[in-house]
């Protein structure tokens, strides 16, 4: 049983495609993990920062600057990887650590509300597990979705039922049907109910490379290869590429709040 | 009233000031002010300066040009304006004062 158990979890081992972006004027080819932490977290500051006074440019010139951070931290590298990221993160600050910055040109005054939490959402969604699943990870969505700590209950619970009726079947394949699989970081903390922060994505990043640091000490163990735990998920010759061409346009996404445009001067460009 | 807290009051109130000291020497880019105030301890993360220093070119202390990169995309420099210099100097008078009067009173009396 347990040597099923292991064999399961190493055939979750997933692949990271890869997305061609423009982060602040650099081109990049960017794992999708790493991608969604990057957009999640332009995303987040720049919905800290709408409504103030110069938001678009303030903006602009964070994403030039995480541009250049995570040019440098990829190094000779061909793909970024999310490690580049979140270092790029940890310089720029989280949400979090820019909360108290004072951006708005009045001192006091109305305070903004976004200064309060940086979450996007908030609530929970119900998504299908697929790192803990039998047959579709329905019952370890359910499990995780409704706070029951071991989704065995939530198995057996359908097998009686189907045992007993026969309808829980039919309502599993319909389930499996209709709920969309967590894939990316965000949506696992959605499925779990945390919110959705840089902080919590920064956190749950660090132990999914932990994990894998782990696995790769088992399977290099006989050998007696030491690995460092902080490896990051890269199979860079394996790596699917999707050039989707894909780029993370700062304007398109900006709360509607913010419709001034850069106050642009014509000196600006002397 | 948290010691934390106070600590952060302060070293807002003379970033600006900072700021506008090392650009009254030369003209620099964000990261090479970054550099130098984290030297100083004065910035822990770099995204608390972008809205300083939008706040402050809007005001007419600071004005910025693009400058053509070896490396990637032009970047952007900043200088201090006439206008800046003269806020300046108003709070480095004030600096002086505040200091003075902290010292003054930090000292034990003289017998």
């Amino acid at each position: 049983m347990k040597q099923f158990l292991s064999l399961r979890k190493n055939h979750n081992y997933k692949m990271n495609k890869t997305i061609n972006i423009n982060l602040g004027g650099y081109a990049f080819t960017i794992d999708e993990d790493a991608f969604e932490a990057a957009n999640h977290y332009l995303h987040t500051l720049t919905r800290h920062f709408g409504g103030s006074e110069g938001a678009v440019e303030i903006m602009q010139d964070i994403e030039s600057r995480m541009g250049e951070l995570v040019n440098k931290n990829k190094g000779s590298k061909v793909i970024v990887s999310k490690v580049d990221v979140l270092e790029a993160i940890s310089v720029l600050g989280t949400p979090e650590e820019l909360k108290d910055v004072d951006f708005s040109e009045t001192q006091s005054g109305e305070k903004k509300t976004t200064t309060g939490s940086f979450q996007i959402k908030t609530g929970k969604r119900l998504y299908r597990d697929p790192d803990d699943k039998v047959i579709g990870g329905v019952c370890s969505g359910l499990a995780s979705y409704f706070g029951i700590q071991d989704a065995v209950w939530v198995r057996v619970a359908f097998v009686l039922l189907s045992m007993a009726g026969g309808a829980s079947a039919v309502i599993y394949a319909v389930l499996w049907a209709i709920v969309p699989p967590a894939k990316t970081v965000s949506e696992r903390l959605e499925m779990m109910g945390e919110p959705t922060n840089v902080n919590n994505i920064a956190r749950m990043v660090k132990e999914e490379l932990e994990e894998l640091g782990d696995k790769l000490q088992d399977t290099f163990n006989k050998k007696s290869h030491k690995h460092h735990h902080r490896q990051p998920p890269r199979g860079d010759d394996k790596d699917q590429m999707m050039t989707s061409g894909w780029s993370w346009d700062f304007k398109s996404h900006t709360p509607e709040k913010v419709e001034s445009p850069a106050p642009y001067n014509h000196k600006d460009f002397v | 009233m948290k010691l934390d807290n106070m600590k952060a009051q302060m070293r807002k109130g003379v970033l600006e000031m900072c700021i506008l000291s090392l650009l009254s020497v030369e003209a620099m880019y964000t990261s090479d002010i970054i550099e130098r105030l984290r030297h100083s301890q004065l910035v822990v993360v770099e995204g608390t300066l972008y809205p300083l220093l939008t706040r402050l070119k809007n005001a007419g202390f600071l004005e910025y040009y693009w400058m053509e990169s070896n490396y990637g995309p032009p970047r952007k420099y900043f200088k201090i304006t006439q206008e800046g210099r003269t806020f300046l100097n108003g709070l480095k008078d004030s600096w002086t004062e505040i200091n003075e009067a902290v010292s003054l009173t930090s000292q034990k009396p003289q017998l």
